[in-house]
């Protein structure tokens, strides 16, 4: 048998043993936020809160300037609802993300961690695999109650496709948090540059108001957003009942741009720890 | 994606041929039992390991060997380069020249399935979850060593009874006392059965009868067949648990070899002796001692008690000179002990601080 015949069910058996070890990330990280029931009710009451303050907005905004799904009017709420939903998914996934290893190095258990056979890869996905799974749940939660609390109109047949969208848009997201991770890993604090960046692209991503009424370069520049190409791909189907149709175009595009992210951020990610190795300052915070 | 690209992404190495590559194998067969102290090939082999911070040098040429069942104190005072030279051991840094073997394989290259086989008891309390149990935070590590939910759970109730805290395991570790918490890491470190074993100041702050129970508990890990290093600047804890000892002074090796050695290289000249005199059962006066001593000693107050001093013998007398001197003139000795034990006199000598602990 050939060396490399010998390596790979090595290799398989290390995978599983890794992707085993997620579960007592996960169930560490549901102890701990179990712990905190106070700020979990907070979280909940505070979007709940924003959600009935953009209520109370879109009864001032003439629904003749939004644009149409499917050939329907959507009301403001309607339409606002997936761009909250989907702004603070990518603002909480992102700083979940970034800081989860700065919270380990923080609290001194990073190198607790590190002393184990684990590698550093299945450290970053697993200080934040709580969150990938939770804050994705909280986000269709959030549409689904919004949805009934409101009285607004989504089409039951879009969620499978929009869900779908929301799936290729977590490894693009998780990509720039593991990169802000690195970032946080090396610099200490990367809340400012990261926090703009996200604002940036939160801006021009249509969540809250409609592209069109941007400048025409920002129109353009909103076109190779993934962030807004995400939203419309889950307004699309929720809104227009454009089904799997109407995603293809923003899956098409969605998807190597998440590889890409992904696959940039690990990158980073690995460099940053070689190099706070290499330096001796993984303890440091 | 292919198992193969999965395993890319996630960055995991290829097993070392003839080492098993599953966690709980490494636990059960640790490499370090096999070996016996004093054996050809050492558990832990650091040679001329030199490591700087910018233009600070915290490690210097600094070399040392551990064998199995070996307890190696690393003695120094703060700054020295106790930690650094742990972390570089523990494969958590990399130093900037030098090699460092540990149960056989390259430190530096942090294997997966070597740190499986050596634990840390990190410096400090920040090392654990607070907001969940002990036994749900060495459940947890026991995981990430590759045991499943079942045996992790076994595992953490056993090592929790080994350190003496079954009745507080489901307790937040941010309810524990600072002994606790350094109980708790020694049986984290326990989880494995550990060949090799890095204590940082593990008795730091503790009460001595905490300090104590850590110390035992090291002891047994050793006897087991661990190699043990176990960093300190409490030197009065080393007689007596370490055989051999290295001595770090601003990044350099000030004295490596045995403890017994490490004590012989000085000879114990201060004592503090209480005194009193035959006639009155009053303390004698320093000038009459002065008066009494000069020919083989000088003698200076000790601190709050009138009836110690303290004696330093010149180098051609003897202790035996001094004290025939005043028991033949009139003075009672009540007791004599060393000011500092012959470990606290070669730390002074050797580093020029004046010892902690």
């Amino acid at each position: 048998m050939s060396a490399l015949g010998h390596a790979a069910p090595g290799r398989i058996g290390l995978l599983r043993e890794e992707l085993a070890k997620l579960s007592a990330f996960l169930r560490r990280d549901l102890l701990i936020a179990w712990s905190y029931r106070l700020a979990f009710v907070s979280e909940w009451s505070g979007l709940a809160l924003q959600a009935v303050m953009f209520y109370f907005v879109g009864r001032l905004v003439d629904p003749s300037v939004l644009p149409t799904y499917g050939g329907s009017q959507a009301t403001y709420m309607e339409f606002v609802a997936v761009g909250i939903a989907m702004s603070a998914f990518v603002q909480l996934a992102l700083s979940r993300v970034g800081t989860g290893l700065r919270a380990e190095q923080v609290q001194g258990t990073l190198e607790s961690l590190l002393m184990t056979p684990t590698s550093p890869s299945t450290i970053q996905l697993g200080t934040v695999f709580y969150d990938l799974l939770y804050i994705p749940l909280r986000t269709a939660v959030f549409l689904v109650l919004t949805a009934l609390a409101f009285g607004l109109h989504f089409d039951s047949g879009g969620f499978l496709p929009a869900l779908t969208v929301l799936l290729a848009f977590i490894p693009f997201v998780w990509g720039l948090g593991v990169a802000n991770a690195g970032f946080i890993l090396t610099f200490r604090r990367g809340g400012g540059i990261s926090g703009l960046v996200v604002t940036l692209l939160t801006l021009f991503s249509g969540a809250f108001f409609p592209l069109e009424l941007l400048p025409q370069w920002g129109q353009h520049a909103a076109r190779l957003n993934p962030i807004a190409i995400a939203i419309e791909g889950m307004r699309e189907p929720l809104l227009g009942g454009s089904g799997w149709d109407g995603v293809a175009g923003e899956l098409l595009v969605l998807v190597p741009l998440s590889a890409l992210s992904l696959a940039i951020g690990l990158l980073a990610f690995r460099a940053a720890l070689r190099r706070e190795k290499r330096r001796g300052s993984l303890g440091l915070y | 994606m292919s198992f193969e690209s999965a395993v890319a992404i996630l960055g995991l190495q290829a097993p070392l041929e003839g080492l098993s590559v599953h966690a709980a194998e490494a636990i059960a067969t640790p490499v370090g039992r096999d070996a016996t102290p004093g054996a050809a090939t050492p558990a832990i082999d650091a040679r001329r390991v030199a490591r700087s911070f910018g233009s600070r040098r915290a490690l210097v040429e600094v070399s040392l060997a551990v064998a199995a069942g070996e307890i190696h104190a690393l003695l120094g005072p703060n700054g020295a380069g106790k930690t650094t030279l742990l972390r570089v051991l523990g494969g958590l840094m990399a130093p900037d020249s030098g090699l460092v073997t540990v149960l056989g394989a390259d430190a530096t290259r942090s294997l997966r399935s070597h740190r499986a086989r050596i634990g840390l008891v990190p410096s400090g309390d920040r090392s654990f979850y607070l907001r969940i149990s002990g036994l749900e935070n060495l459940v947890f590590f026991a995981r990430l060593y590759g045991l499943r939910r079942r045996a992790a759970t076994e595992r953490a109730n056993e090592v929790l009874a080994a350190v003496g805290l079954e009745a507080e395991a489901r307790l937040p570790v941010g309810e524990f006392s600072h002994g606790m918490q350094k109980r708790l890491s020694v049986a984290r470190a326990l989880l494995t059965r550990p060949s090799v074993l890095l204590v940082d100041e593990a008795t730091h702050d503790l009460d001595p009868h905490a300090a104590r129970v850590v110390r035992e508990l090291v002891r047994e890990i050793s006897a087991g067949g661990a190699a043990v290093v176990w960093a300190t600047q409490r030197i009065d804890e080393i007689r007596g648990l370490a055989q051999n000892v290295t001595l770090l002074r601003a990044g350099e090796v000030r004295y490596t070899g045995s403890v017994v050695k490490f004590a012989a290289r000085v000879r114990v000249t201060r004592h503090v002796l209480r005194l009193r005199s035959r006639a009155g059962s009053t303390a004698p006066s320093l000038f009459l001692l002065r008066q009494l001593l000069a020919p083989v000693a000088t003698v200076e107050p000790a601190v709050d008690d009138p009836e110690l001093f303290v004696v330093s013998v010149r180098d051609d007398c003897s202790l035996g000179d001094a004290l025939a001197q005043l028991t033949g003139d009139g003075v009672d000795v009540l007791s004599c002990r060393e000011l500092q034990s012959e470990i606290e006199e070669a730390f002074v000598q050797l580093t020029g601080d004046e010892p902690t602990g």
